[in-house]
């Protein structure tokens, strides 16, 4: 291995590391502490991290950039699709550089465009939701057949008509995820934070061989 | 800007939150301990996840079939715990598939997703001691970072490739049953993990194998065989089991009116 080739494994394993524990140090003594100093370490710190984010995001934007010009140039699958991306990526830029964000010209191209895309798919959502319940009702299991009368008695307790004919219909249905439903959905937020922790620390002691295995050389 | 690290002066503890930190640094230990005793030769075997099976099985159908895998790594960004996970899954799948000549194909939302992703693919590459099928481009397909635009390129992503198995793994929201259900229509095996709630019964809906919460985190330290990080799942059970003490410690002092647990827990 090169002296180059060392160095820069040093630098995109080592460094990236103590970058890691001094900015976790410094978020986690800001959250249980109160310090003008800490709290001032804090605020720079987070400034450099709008900057690395900012960064990084224009690095993914020309890391697409050069994988798209690369698909047009050879006529791959679905190049004119790509071409069309590049060329809009390039015209928002270019009308956000030169209107302003907030400016009426990039609201309005915004908002008739992507927006309202989004609130039709958002409708279409229905659909998906009929086709997966299908299958998914289709009982085959007792466990599907418990999720399935759960189901059904939510629908049934949260419909105009049994609301309006039985008083204790809305009881029953809050009783059910205010309880039963509600036990679960702790169960799973506090697992996962436990969980999250651990990543993390598997992060910080060097074990976790994924993400930062980019880094690893 | 050079960064100066100040001289701390003064310093004082926020109210009610020495509980957290004290648990906290538990978990830390906890982690260490397990590591530790990984070192001295203690090993611990997973109870057996059939979506860690079913991901081996799916590799295996898609050679058969000629078909590629496709793995999403969700709606997140690289701050998102969840979405590390996935990327830890990728690298995994990637390499796995290259070593069967079964191309692994990925959909990340967020611009710094694909740069990472495209890291990684290269990376898994050079670990199946395979570099040379690696292109930049051909296996990071990018349709946006907005939630339903990432759906739909997705959905037409393998409407028209028709994967063999999908993974899901990563921070998702309803933009995942718009995907599932188009792998639904193609008779791809699904295997789903988040820990989104809302997600999660969308995933349950459309897929075949669903990791639930912490388990995203558990499979992706158990994919890697690799024996620290096996050994801090045992950590992770070990906080779990102190923390059904605490609860059920709750629910007998908080029933017999004393506040004591709870006051301490607000230290």
């Amino acid at each position: 291995m090169s002296t180059m080739d060392s160095i820069s494994r040093f630098v995109r394993t080592r460094i990236t590391r103590i970058v890691i524990v001094i900015t976790l140090l410094s978020a986690v003594a800001g959250y249980f502490f109160s310090s003008p100093e800490i709290n001032n370490l804090n605020a720079e710190l987070n400034l450099w991290n709008m900057n690395i984010i900012t960064f990084t995001l224009f690095i993914g934007l020309i890391t697409i950039y050069f994988s798209y010009s690369k698909s047009v140039s050879q006529r791959s699958t679905n190049w004119p699709f790509r071409l069309y991306a590049l060329v809009l990526i390039i015209v928002w830029i270019v009308m956000g550089l030169y209107s302003g964000l907030y400016s009426d010209m990039y609201q309005t191209a915004f908002l008739s465009t992507k927006i309202t895309l989004h609130i039709a798919i958002l409708g279409q959502l229905i659909f998906f939701y009929l086709s997966a319940m299908y299958r998914t009702f289709r009982v085959k299991t007792l466990r599907t057949g418990i999720l399935v009368i759960f189901a059904l008695a939510m629908v049934v307790l949260n419909s105009p008509i049994t609301l309006s004919n039985w008083s204790a219909a809305d009881q029953i249905s809050y009783w059910l995820l205010n309880n039963p439903g509600m036990g679960g959905a702790r169960a799973v937020v506090l697992a996962s934070g436990v969980g999250g922790v651990v990543l993390a620390l598997r992060i910080l002691m060097g074990l976790e061989k994924g993400a930062l295995r980019a880094t690893g050389g | 800007m050079i960064l100066q690290i100040p001289l701390i002066e003064q310093i004082t503890p926020r109210a009610g939150q020495m509980f957290n930190l004290a648990m906290l640094i538990l978990s830390g230990v906890l982690v260490y301990l397990s590591y530790y005793l990984a070192k001295q030769g203690r090993t611990w075997t997973i109870r057996p996840m059939e979506a860690l099976d079913a991901i081996q099985e799916g590799i295996g159908r898609a050679a058969e079939m000629g078909r590629p895998v496709l793995m999403f790594p969700g709606i997140g960004n690289l701050q998102n715990v969840q979405t590390i996970a996935g990327l830890t899954m990728l690298g995994e799948i990637v390499e796995r598939g290259a070593r069967v000549n079964v191309p692994v194909n990925t959909i990340p939302s967020a611009t710094e997703i694909v740069t990472a992703s495209e890291a990684i693919v290269r990376d898994a590459y050079n670990r199946a001691g395979k570099p040379e099928l690696y292109e930049i481009g051909k296996y990071v397909k990018w349709f946006g970072t907005d939630q339903f635009v990432y759906a739909v390129g997705g959905a037409g992503h393998i409407l028209v490739e028709k994967p063999a198995m999908i993974v899901f793994l990563g921070y998702f929201l309803a933009d995942v049953l718009v995907t599932g259900e188009a792998g639904s229509r193609v008779g791809a095996l699904q295997i789903g993990g988040t820990a989104d709630q809302s997600a999660l019964s969308l995933m349950a809906m459309c897929c075949d194998y669903i990791v639930m919460g912490e388990e995203i985190y558990a499979v992706t330290a158990a994919i890697t065989e690799d024996k620290y990080q096996i050994a801090t799942i045992a950590s992770q059970d070990w906080f779990k089991s102190l923390l059904i003490v605490f609860l059920v410690a709750g629910v007998i002092l908080t029933a017999a009116g004393l506040k004591s647990l709870i006051n301490f827990m607000w230290w």
